[in-house]
Order: structure tokens, then sequence, then C-alpha cells
């Protein structure tokens, strides 16, 4: 009789084996989540708000302190006034980390047990969230992306993870929360706080709470962006090269652009022509 | 003494599915372990692209007798000291075949569907699709390129060892290396590379490299080799070439930003550039 249980154990045990071998989708299935394919955002509010449960610019109430509260409206009114504000995208520096989460271009996220790997068209961001129990680097050169640690949780204790926290450190700027130009701090030491996890009910559905601690804010600022799945086997992944067609250049401190003809043109009336003291 | 045994045995089979219950213990038993940093293994300072051969007219591309005058004229305007014939200096990615020298650090994931090669170099990701498909009818041109892989396993062991792809539509313009040797601009180049790991150092990595192009008299074939960085946490750097300051054209002529974020000649006695739309009395 134990002979029978024991082969039993077995028998059942290699079949499980054999199923997780069988190939990397099962291997997610038991796991991990399966957030395979390509996203895009929910939602499409007008100039894509970083809060999406907001009107654009003002009305998005973004708790800043005084100062920065002042930058963003001088910068409002820079862009009402046809300018381009704080917003440093239109020169090709990519937006940034947290902004680049609002996906505006299509996103793919691969699990790995060492590192999640969120793929964003917008500026090519490649954002890599380790899982391998790493401690924060002593040091970390800043970037767009920024360096991101994560921890999988399995919340409703079913045995797979369901829920993906990162908290994402050295953002190099300028850059801000989104086109109206919300400002991040200038000390880049702003913290982002993601749960990353699908919708209880519609596996199609990623949900973000994303939340930004920074100097500029008077208490951290929480937000819930959400994605859906492009319900297509083989979804098309286009490249977004911001330098290619950008007429936008910057020359000391103005902006100016490249007309169609190839010279350079002002941006605003009597603006003063680029400073040549390094030609004869 | 029997139920004492069957526990032992219970807890092996655990443990073992424990390891298996990852995707590590996938790549483990049915894919190479390409994992980590790799950068090209000739750190000669400038990167041809054979490896082997001296840079420019040295590397002696099979090129039509029409591509090779424009590769010369592209050589004698480098000579001149401008940067025309390579797109990289005005923040066009280096494209494929170019991306895969990596001159910066490149990773690759391999999942069962895709296997992603990551290079730094112009921020560059490519997605090699191993999941069987067919070509496409039309692929709007990009400069990775749309690749399809195959996984081979040569050496019969049973696991893979070699990844055979095929890169079609890949936009232009672009060279093979800055040097300037050009592709032909109908953007119908064919890449055909097979990379595989060197067959006595695991830290090695090769990729051999055909690109069938109507500026070439005949395929032209390449090994790039790469070598895995020490250290199991490597560091990954953004490069962000509009971030650098970068080559501006202004009318035909480029320039270059400063220190200062000034525009700067780039050779001696350049022309000023063309300020007609400015107003000539606040013109210094």
């Amino acid at each position: 009789m134990q002979g029978r249980v024991l082969m039993g154990v077995v028998g059942l045990t290699l079949a499980v084996l054999a199923l997780a071998i069988d190939g990397g989708a099962a291997l997610d299935a038991t796991q991990y989540p399966d957030w395979k394919g390509q996203w895009m955002r929910l939602g499409s509010g007008q100039g894509a708000p970083w809060d999406p449960a907001k009107p654009w610019g003002a009305g998005q109430q973004a708790p800043l302190t005084p100062d920065y509260q002042a930058l963003f409206e001088a910068n409002l009114r820079d862009q009402a006034a046809g300018g381009q504000g704080s917003d440093p995208s239109f020169r090709c520096i990519p937006t940034g980390m947290p902004r680049v989460m609002i996906a505006v271009q299509p996103m793919e996220i691969v699990i790995t047990p060492d590192a999640t790997y969120v793929m964003l068209e917008l500026f090519s961001t490649l954002r890599r969230i380790f899982t391998d129990g790493r401690d924060w680097p002593k040091e970390i050169e800043p970037s767009f992306a920024g360096y991101s640690i994560g921890k999988w949780e399995d919340t409703d204790g079913d045995g797979r993870f369901d829920t993906l926290v990162a908290e994402t450190r050295a953002i190099k700027g300028p850059h801000s929360y989104d086109s109206s130009g919300i400002p991040f701090h200038e000390d880049g030491r702003a913290i982002i706080r993601e749960r990353i996890s699908s919708d209880k009910t519609n596996p199609n559905v990623l949900h973000n709470e994303i939340t930004s601690i920074d100097s500029a804010l008077t208490r951290p600022w929480a937000v819930k962006r959400s994605y859906r799945r492009v319900p297509v086997k083989e979804p098309i992944w286009s490249e977004y090269v911001c330098s290619e067609n950008n007429r936008h250049v910057q020359i000391g401190s103005e902006n100016y652009v490249i007309g169609a003809d190839g010279l350079l043109m002002p941006t605003r009336r009597n603006q003063s022509p680029p400073d040549l003291r390094h030609f004869q | 003494m029997p139920m004492r045994g069957s526990i032992s045995l219970v807890t092996l089979i655990g443990a073992l599915c424990a390891t298996l219950n990852g995707v590590r213990a996938l790549d483990e038993t049915k894919y190479p372990d390409w994992k980590g940093q790799w950068v090209r293994a000739n750190s000669a300072e400038a990167a041809a692209w054979d490896a082997r051969k001296p840079r420019g007219l040295g590397q002696q591309p099979p090129l039509t007798p029409e591509f090779q005058a424009i590769f010369e004229a592209n050589l004698r305007q480098l000579a001149a000291g401008a940067k025309s014939s390579d797109p990289t200096a005005r923040c066009i990615p280096a494209a494929m075949p170019r991306v895969m020298m990596a001159i910066h650090p490149m990773e690759i994931v391999i999942m069962p569907d895709t296997t992603y090669v990551m290079v730094e170099t112009s921020s560059t990701l490519r997605r090699i699709f191993t999941d069987g498909r067919a070509w496409p009818k039309e692929r709007e041109p990009s400069y990775a390129g749309f690749s399809i892989g195959q996984w081979e396993d040569t050496d019969r062991d049973g696991r893979f060892d070699t990844l055979a792809i095929e890169t079609r539509w890949i936009k232009g313009p672009h060279s093979y290396d800055d040097s300037g040797i050009p592709l032909h601009s109908d953007e119908q180049a064919i890449i055909k590379e097979r990379i595989s790991l060197d067959r006595s150092d695991p830290r090695l990595l090769h990729n051999e490299i055909t690109t069938f192009d109507n500026a070439l008299s005949k395929p032209w074939t390449v090994t790039q080799s790469y070598r895995r960085a020490a250290g199991a946490r490597p560091t990954w750097t953004e490069r962000i070439c509009s971030d650098d300051g970068l080559a501006i054209r202004i009318g035909e002529e480029e320039y270059a930003l400063g220190a200062d974020g000034l525009l700067m000649p780039v050779r001696k006695g350049q022309p000023r550039p063309d300020l007609r739309y400015f107003n000539q009395q606040t013109q210094n």
C-alpha cells in the first residue's frame, strides 16, 4: 500500500515537473502573472494629463510647494504664449520616469526571475526593475529611466505573484509629470513608488498606482494609471526616433527651429540670432 | 522506515520542483546561458565593421563600383572634418547591422517566443521572434529592422546552442561603421546572423553576420565577437544622443555645439550660418 502511494506521489510530481519544463508559458502561468503582449494607456484624456481622473494643466491640482507652483504657472503662461514652457521633450530629451509610464506609445513587459523589463516605445525607454534581491547601490549615475528595484507580492495568497512593487531613484532631470510642465524638484532626489497589478476581473487591464515623493511637493502625490492589452497575437511594434524629424534646436539658452529650406529660424518675434563668437 | 523513505523522496522531488519553478531552470535545460552584459571583444579604438581588417578602405568591402565611389567620397568628407556620411552624428540610430558591433554594452534576454537584444548604442531594442511566425507581407522599415529567428541544436545535445536570425525592412540611411561604408538606399538589405557561444570559452559570444545588399557585388560575411562582463550585477548606462549635444545642420553646412552651448565651426574657415530670417539689426 505504501509502495502504491509512493508511486502515485512520484508519478504526479513527475507529471507536474514535465509540465513545468515544457515551456516558458507554462512556467509563467505557475509563478508570475501573464503580462505578455502590447499595452496601451487606458483613457485618452486631452493632452495625456498625469492624473487621468483630472483635467490637464492647473486642473491637475498638483500638491506643489509655493515655489514650484509659481514655476509651474510661469511655464503655463509661456506655453499659452506659444513657448515650450519647462517641458524639455521638444528637444528630444526623454520624458523619463514617471511620465513615460503614461504609455502614450505602446509598452511591453517582460518578466524574468531576476528583472522585469519595461520596454516603452516612447523615447525607446528601457526600464530594468531588478527583482534579484539586491540592495540600493551606494552611488547611482542618474538616468531618465532611473534605477528601479522591485519585489513581487502574492496579495491574494493563491501561490502566484500578482503585484509588482517597484521603487525608482536616481532620475535624471529636467523632467515634468506631463506635457503641461508640472515640474519635479531640480535636486534630482525624487522617489517613485509603483504597484503594478492586473485588474481583478479583467486580465486585459493592468493598473499602476504611482506615488511620487519629491521635494517640490508638499506631500506624496499618488495617481492611478491603467493600461489595456491590445487584443492581437502579433502586435506591431514601432520605433520612436525623436531626433529623426526634430526641427527644434537649442543654441545657448535660446530655442530655434530649422525651417523647410534648412535654415535657422526664430521661434518668436524679434528673437536674437545665435551668438557666433566662435566664428571668424 | 518505508514511510520515512517516501517522505525524503517527496522532499527531494519538492526541492527539484522549486528549482525548476523559474525561468532560470527553463533556460538552463533548453536554451543557452547568454545572461549578463556583453561588449565587443575587439577593443580597438576605431571600431571597424570587420575587426580583423583596418578601418576605412582597408575593410575592402565588396561594393559595386557606384557605391565604392560613394564610400570614397565619404572618406574624403571625413578627412575634411565633416561627418555628413555618418547619420549617427545627427542622432540617427546606428541601425542594423552596425549596432551589432556592440560598441556599448548589450543584453540578450531569451524568452520562448522572442529573444530581446538590447544595445545601449542608440537605445536599440531588437525583438527576434522565435514563435514560428511567417514573414508579414509588409512592415514599416525601422532602424532595428524586423527579425525572425530560429533556435538550432547544432551539436545535438538536447539544448539549443545557436540562434539563426534573418532581419529585413531596415531603415536607411545607414552605414556599416563610422567610416561611412554605405548600404544601398533602396532599404532592401537582408541581414543573416548566427549567434553562438565560443566552443571553449562561455564568456565569449560569436555572431557571424552576412549582409545581402544591392550596394554589394556579393554577400559580405563578418564575424563580430562579444565578451561577457565579469560581475553578476553589471552597470547599465543610458545613452541619449540628443542629451549629449549633436551636430546641427543649417542649410548645407554642419556645425557643432560647444561646451558653452554656442555654435562652433567644424572646420577652419567655415562660413557663418545663413541667418537671413533674423532681424539683421540684432545680429552680432
